[in-house]
């Protein structure tokens, strides 16, 4: 297990970590996602132990490592560039490790091959890096950590440099090694969809905090802040004044027990259905269309309602000879009162 | 369909020779070998013509081997190319020991001093050999600063002779003399290691000397392979520094070339040594080049 506390990392003025608080269970694939520059990437490396804490606490399986040198803690890294030592082929690579750890010949050995065997690369270990493709860099990089057998393997963008469809291959084959080794992952990147479809949990981070820390279903049905709803997926942000909002164009109802007073409500754009006229109950909005995107599974519509706010509406191209509306369409957007998420008001902080 | 047929594709350029496309590149080198040969190989022509000569104050000459013999013979010129051999080699590893640091130095941890320093570097060799010897005299001589400071402080009663005049001096002033140039293309090198690749070893357990002899050694083996060019063969030819402060036991080999050409007007026997020094100079780049190789990892 990995527990951060209160940790705080500080370069000069500009505060990159703010104080955060976060449990990693053992096995677990964690993900920590937020935009460039929310301190996601200087989390991992003082878990690491390449920056140290400006203050806080961080503790591998009970133990306190907040001063403890990366020499001597018990997790490895995957690099974002790699950082496969050129001049060694991809045995020597993966060897150093064990090398440095004296282990015994046949034991390293039998490791090495486990390890190459695992990700694939069999046939390859007298190449050198230069003579492999990024994603093959990638899997020598994954194996040369694995094999140490660290607590924890702390992976910093590894897919970022590669190509869409191998960043796809590549995302299920390192879920499916993580479950093969049980090994814990803790796992940063930028790319949202990245982060729901490999982790089991997701810290989304922003402005050196983390908004919330939840599973991928949590995160998506069930967000704790506008950002959170706004970076995971597609999201309706609304502001509702006083209550519910209702009038000729427009009803908008909540879910029970919403608070009062002004709340944000995120609406998701498949859960808004184009309707013939206004439902007896539920929510509803009257408006233009103003684009149609064909996405291929879908058709993404933007409407915008009589109070000028824009909608965003997935409609499943699931059936055939359905007119896609046209802009300028005049249509009824409905969607029930459940799907009216409201966003937690946060307290002082 | 529609497809020309291949015989139309050929008339519109002849496909050149074989000869022609043979000699191309060394068309576009022909300037240079030119300047080459007139600059080099000529006078290194002239230098080996020379040594194969004898001539004597009859006005005699022709063909001999005896320059050669007479050089390898001679116990005092053994005992001139040993100690050379020593200077040179202990001047080397020293300006290696100082300047790998410094290159690390200036590769990766200097920040926006890294040009600054760069520059300071090579300021410093601009500075004239002569006025650098004269200012290690000033500094290491019986009245020199270091002498006076120990002195003054105490520490010694009589000024120490041993700093200047020996061997030990005419190492102290090589040592400095092309230090740029040794900094220079390790540095060069480093710059093209990732610096990320020790964060990746350190990360695996590795300490700095492991990290420094398993990582950045290799990598840097082609600079410092360079380095050894650049340096080592001037340190053995050297013979401003051995006159200056060498006194009578730091004579190097330089030294001997130089008193058989200019005071004895031997030129015969000058050319003789020099071809031989060269010798050994080429045997040792390729030795160096070998080795360079090996600690690279075979491409």
């Amino acid at each position: 297990m990995i527990t951060l506390s209160s940790l705080t990392k500080q370069f000069g003025d500009a505060t990159a970590v703010d104080a955060i608080d976060l449990e990693i269970a053992d096995g677990e694939f964690f993900s920590m996602l937020g935009p460039s520059g929310c301190g996601k990437t200087t989390t991992l490396r003082m878990i690491a132990g390449f920056e140290e804490p400006t203050s806080g606490r961080i503790e591998l399986a009970g133990e306190d490592v907040t001063w403890t040198s990366p020499r001597r803690r018990n997790v490895n890294m995957v690099f974002q560039n790699y950082a496969l030592f050129p001049h060694m082929n991809v045995r020597e690579n993966v060897e150093f490790g064990l090398r440095i750890k004296k282990l015994g010949k046949a034991e390293a050995k039998e490791r090495i091959e486990r390890m190459v065997a695992a990700v694939r690369m069999e046939g390859f270990e007298d190449r050198h890096p230069a003579q492999l493709s990024g994603g093959q860099q990638q899997r020598v990089a994954l194996a040369r950590a694995l094999v140490n057998q660290p607590a924890a393997l702390l992976l910093d963008e590894p897919l970022g440099a590669l190509d869409l469809k191998l960043r796809k291959e590549m995302q299920l084959e390192l879920k499916s090694i993580q479950q093969q080794t049980g090994t814990t992952f803790v796992y940063v990147t930028h790319d949202q969809e990245e982060a729901l479809t490999m982790s089991d949990r997701v810290a989304v981070m922003n402005g050196g905090k983390v908004e919330q820390a939840a599973d991928p279903r949590t995160l998506y049905q069930r967000p704790d802040s506008a950002f959170v709803a706004d970076f995971i997926g597609t999201s309706n942000l609304m502001t509702i004044p006083t209550g519910q909002r209702a009038g000729e164009d427009i009803r908008i109802a909540l879910p029970a027990a919403s608070p009062n007073g002004e709340v944000t409500i995120t609406v998701r754009p498949e859960k808004i259905k184009v309707v013939a006229s206004e439902p007896a109950d539920g929510s509803y909005a009257r408006g233009t269309v103003l684009e149609n995107v064909y996405l291929g599974s879908m058709t993404q519509l933007i409407v915008e309602i009589r109070s000028g706010e824009r909608l965003i509406v997935h409609q499943l191209n699931d059936e055939d000879g359905r007119e896609p509306l046209a802009p300028g369409a005049a249509v009824i957007l409905a969607w029930s009162a459940e799907h009216s998420y409201v966003i937690p008001e946060k307290g002082p902080q | 369909m529609g497809i020309p047929t291949t015989p139309q594709i050929t008339v519109t350029g002849e496909r050149p020779s074989r000869l022609s496309r043979l000699l191309k590149p060394f068309a576009f080198m022909s300037l240079p070998t030119a300047v080459l040969a007139v600059l080099f190989l000529i006078p290194m022509g002239i230098l080996v013509y020379f040594s194969f000569q004898y001539g004597d104050l009859t006005g005699q000459s022709g063909f001999t081997l005896s320059n050669f013999t007479d050089t390898l013979t001679d116990p005092l010129y053994r005992e001139i190319a040993l100690a050379t051999f020593e200077i040179a080699t202990i001047a080397m590893v020293a300006q290696l020991i100082v300047g790998i640091p410094l290159a690390y130095v200036l590769a990766y941890k200097a920040g926006r001093f890294e040009l600054p320093l760069l520059l300071a570097l090579v300021l410093a060799d601009e500075l004239n050999p002569m006025v650098r010897i004269y200012a290690w005299r000033m500094l290491l001589g019986r009245e020199g600063l270091i002498n006076d400071a120990l002195t003054s402080l105490g520490l010694i009663n009589a000024p120490i002779d041993a700093l200047l005049f020996n061997k030990f001096s005419v190492i102290v002033v090589l040592s400095t003399s092309y230090l740029t140039y040794t900094v220079i293309p390790i540095y060069a090198s480093m710059k093209a290691v990732d610096s990320g690749l020790f964060e990746a070893a350190k990360d695996m357990g590795a300490g700095w000397f492991t990290t420094f002899r398993r990582v950045l050694l290799p990598l840097i083996a082609p600079g410092i392979f360079i380095a050894l060019l650049l340096v080592y063969v001037p340190l053995f030819t050297d013979f401003a520094a051995p006159s200056l402060v060498g006194g009578t036991s730091g004579i190097m080999l330089g030294n001997v070339v130089a008193d058989m050409v200019l005071q004895n007007g031997n030129l015969n026997m000058g050319a003789a040594m020099s071809f031989l020094m060269l010798l050994a100079a080429a045997l040792f780049s390729l030795l160096a080049y070998q080795l360079s190789r090996v600690k690279g990892g075979a491409k």
